[in-house]
């Protein structure tokens, strides 16, 4: 037996979420076929569509750790400066519709969040979110999930999975506490059961890769296979994993805030330093930057790859490039 | 097409050869089948170059790339629309024009990412390529030019007269819902062959010159920005809204200002070798209606 | 599209971008002649009309301004011989990609007042305010200021 719920009664979960005061992010579309993780209200509920794409033009990193956010204002009052601390996150939160590879770099972005320093912004969305995943009907020549330890069905991060059955309903399986209760009461019993796409063919073996990385961090590779980078900010921006970010002042002389803004490393500006020296003073070593972060020292300092192999970086890149031809790329080396 | 895609790699391999050329900027395959930019610099290599309705990146960009400039010298392949920016960054002193060798193809068109039929192409004002050192194709292939007139007609002109005929603030609402989703990743300016400079004012911080944030604050300051430092120079490669991952169709904005300064300063960009920046000198008859 | 203002309190806030040699001196002879103009206007001196970055106005807008005046040397009178002519290339262009963003271009004023202008200012300033003073607050730049507080 499994149970059931249709699209119309799934929109209306997140209208009742919204109606009780909580905040929804679900895809909705912005053109003919392409869709936005965005804040919702009741109306847009019905606007949710979660079948006919395969990513979002977005991720949802951004509800978790936003583009933009704040830490404090300041106010200069006479001689005094004086400090607000932002609110913290405080309302319920539910994220509809993303896909396994995505609700899967939760899990990693916890490691970075909460390791030596606790990130209470991060925390406080990751605490209040309830994810509720859609199982993938199809994967493209981007996706490589199953050469990073995912699948698609991946449950890691979610606290419900979606099945979508193709007659206008889901099956639910909820996997979490959470989840459990979100659905309580709202879905039917049926004899139908939903499968997912089989998973994409392996591109590659991550730890001879990684192996070949860490003999090879001076090599001509890099560069090489770098040049049709052009420098921009789209695969880390549009990586669930990527998480660097840079901490600047708006504002004026007499007031203003400290925000926390998205950063990427393929920028020349990331670490240059103010005597004009560039540590990494080309594409090439700041391509190997991205890759062993992902594939090498994250995994050393905590045991799990920084990539769900989404593929967004390939994908929304300008030159289709991101890590799988690298990686492809590096699993044809010779030595 | 196959018989330029032929014609290509003979040239590519022959430049390669006799040393002409020391890197051919010029669209290969990736593994999965989809067309990217290679740089071949064995004549043995040149078979991998691909000509195809897929082509659409702008290939210029890279003429100003530090990685690329090592190379030595480059022999580049261009569409006609790509050609005129070549013409802008030698009108601008970035590249010194004899020193690149520019391989223009008859182009009849070609598809944005994801197969959408580019949205540049319905407006070209130039099917065979000018200002080149080498045409590849028969002039009897290129469709025919469309005229100003035609052009005006067209899709995305019409698009912009559309939003124009909304009120103020219902032509705001539409760019506070596009540029809502600007993430500020600046695939838009990396793309474009013009934004060549290195360091960009959007990244000026000491003071900011524009806020950094991607709020709907920063986005619009970013993008009236971007789209200014353009006027008169973009050359409709539509390179930046390919680009774009959040889909907003910075074409519309490029093509306003690339309309006004046709219809006022009889300018189109990149056609005319040797022009001054429309930008950075003037006319005692400029003509205007609102200075009082 | 008409819009009146009836919020009789209202008081526009106008950022004034102005060149050193012309209309500021405009500015200061009406004050020395005791010319009066409304105290809404917030005058910022800068060298040459040339040196007037479009993103001044922008900037002026995102602080809340509901109305802006870009004001120089007449043509032919530029200190630098030729500032004014690269801004005004510059505005006509500049007005049309507003136009297409929605930003209401009927609250940017563009002028030439010389030195010897002082009643031209005056008169112009004082137009500007009741104008703006009728259109009312700029609600449309304030709420993507507002909006990008809110995320
Ligand atoms: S890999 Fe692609 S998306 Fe990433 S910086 Fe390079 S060009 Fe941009
Ligand atoms: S590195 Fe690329 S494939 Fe891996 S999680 Fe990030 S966007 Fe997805
Ligand atoms: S602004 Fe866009 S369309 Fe214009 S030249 Fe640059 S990339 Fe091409
Ligand atoms: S490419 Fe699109 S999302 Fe990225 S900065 Fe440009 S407009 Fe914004």
């Amino acid at each position: 037996m499994s149970r059931i719920i249709s699209l119309d009664d799934l929109r209306q979960i997140a209208a009742d979420f919204i109606r009780a005061g909580g905040l929804a992010v679900a895809p909705v579309p912005f053109d003919n076929d392409r869709v936005f993780f965005q804040y919702i209200d009741e109306e847009g509920a019905g606007k949710i569509v979660l079948s006919g794409w395969l990513k979002a033009a977005n991720t949802i990193k951004d509800f978790f750790f936003p583009r933009h956010e704040k830490l404090f204002s300041y106010e200069r009052i006479h001689n005094d400066v004086v400090l607000a601390d932002a609110p913290e996150f405080g309302k319920p939160q539910l994220l509809f519709g993303c896909r396994p590879c995505e609700a899967a770099s939760l899990p990693i972005l916890d490691k970075v969040f909460g390791w030596d320093y606790q990130d209470r912004f991060y925390q406080s969305r990751r605490r209040m979110t309830t994810v509720v995943t859609v199982a993938c009907h199809k994967s493209d020549d981007d996706c490589f999930c199953s050469s990073v330890g995912g699948s698609p069905e991946n449950t890691e991060g979610s606290d419900a999975i979606l099945y979508n059955l193709a007659d206008g309903t889901f099956e639910v399986r909820p996997v979490t506490e959470r989840g459990e209760q979100l659905f309580e009461g709202k879905t039917s019993e049926s004899t139908k059961t939903g499968k997912a796409c089989p998973p994409p063919p392996v591109r590659f073996d991550a730890s001879k890769c990684k192996t070949w990385m860490d003999g090879h961090f001076d090599s001509p590779f890099w560069n090489e296979h770098a040049l049709r980078c052009v420098g921009c900010g789209a695969c880390t921006y549009l990586c669930p994993t990527c998480h660097c970010f840079d901490i600047v002042d708006e504002g004026s002389y007499a007031k203003g805030n400290r925000v926390k803004n998205w950063d990427f490393c393929q920028s020349a500006l990331f670490t240059l330093h103010a005597s004009g020296h560039n540590p990494r003073p080309d594409q090439g070593a700041r391509q190997r930057q991205r890759l062993m972060h992902k594939f090498s020292i994250y995994p050393d300092k905590f045991g799990k790859i920084l990539c769900t192999g989404c593929g967004n970086c390939t994908r929304h890149c300008p030159t289709v490039l991101g890590v799988k031809p690298f990686l492809e790329a590096i699993e044809e080396q010779e030595d | 097409m196959e018989y330029q895609e032929y014609q290509l790699r003979e040239t590519a391999a022959k430049l390669l050869e006799e040393e002409k050329a020391n890197v051919v900027i010029g669209y290969g395959l990736s593994k999965t089948g989809k067309v990217v930019p290679v740089f071949i610099t064995r004549p043995e290599d040149a078979q991998k170059l691909v000509w195809n309705s897929e082509c659409h990146q702008n290939l210029v960009v890279f003429l100003t790339r530090p990685e690329v400039k090592r190379l030595g010298k480059p022999a580049i392949v261009v569409k006609p629309c790509d050609a005129r920016a070549i013409v802008v960054l030698a009108n601008e002193s970035q590249i010194m024009r004899h020193e690149v060798y520019v391989i223009g193809m008859v182009c009849e068109g070609v598809n944005e990412d994801q197969g959408r039929p580019s949205s540049r192409c319905a407006i070209c004002y130039g099917h065979y390529p000018q200002n080149v050192d080498q045409v590849i194709g028969e002039a009897e292939d290129a469709p025919k030019d469309l005229s100003k007139e035609e052009r005006r007609k067209t899709g995305k002109y019409q698009r912009i007269e559309e939003i124009k005929a909304l009120p103020p603030d219902e032509r705001l609402a539409y760019w506070k819902r596009e540029f809502s989703r600007c993430v500020r990743c600046y695939a838009c300016r990396q793309s474009c062959p013009l934004c060549y400079c290195n360091r960009c004012v959007a990244d000026k911080n000491r003071p900011a010159r524009i806020p950094t944030s991607a709020s709907l604050q920063g986005n619009f300051a970013w993008n009236i920005l971007r789209a200014f430092h353009l006027a008169g120079r973009c050359v409709s490669c539509g390179a930046c809204s390919a680009a774009c991952p959040a889909g907003i169709d910075l074409n519309l904005i490029n093509l306003t200002l690339a309309n006004a300064a046709e219809e006022q300063f009889d300018h189109l960009s990149g056609t005319k070798v040797g022009a001054l920046p429309l930008i950075g000198t003037f006319s005692e008859s400029d003509k205007e209606d609102f200075i009082r | 599209m008409e819009k009146t203002n009836t919020d009789q309190t209202f008081e526009p806030k106008i950022i004034a971008f102005v060149c050193n040699w012309c209309t500021y001196l405009g500015a200061d002879l009406a004050g020395t002649n005791r010319l009066e103009y409304p105290a809404n206007i917030r005058i910022i001196r800068l060298p040459c009309t040339g040196r007037i970055d479009f993103n001044l106005v922008i900037k002026a807008f995102e602080v809340g301004a509901d109305a802006v005046l870009v004001s120089g040397c007449h043509p032919g009178d530029c200190h630098y011989n030729a500032g004014n002519y690269h801004a005004r290339r510059r505005w006509i262009l500049f007005r049309e990609l507003l136009e297409v963003l929605g930003i209401e271009t009927e609250r940017i004023h563009f002028s030439w007042i010389s030195a010897a202008e002082g009643a031209k200012f005056q008169k112009f300033v004082t137009e500007i305010v009741d104008k703006t003073r009728a259109l009312g607050p700029y609600r449309g730049y304030q709420s993507i200021t507002h909006e990008s507080e809110e995320r």
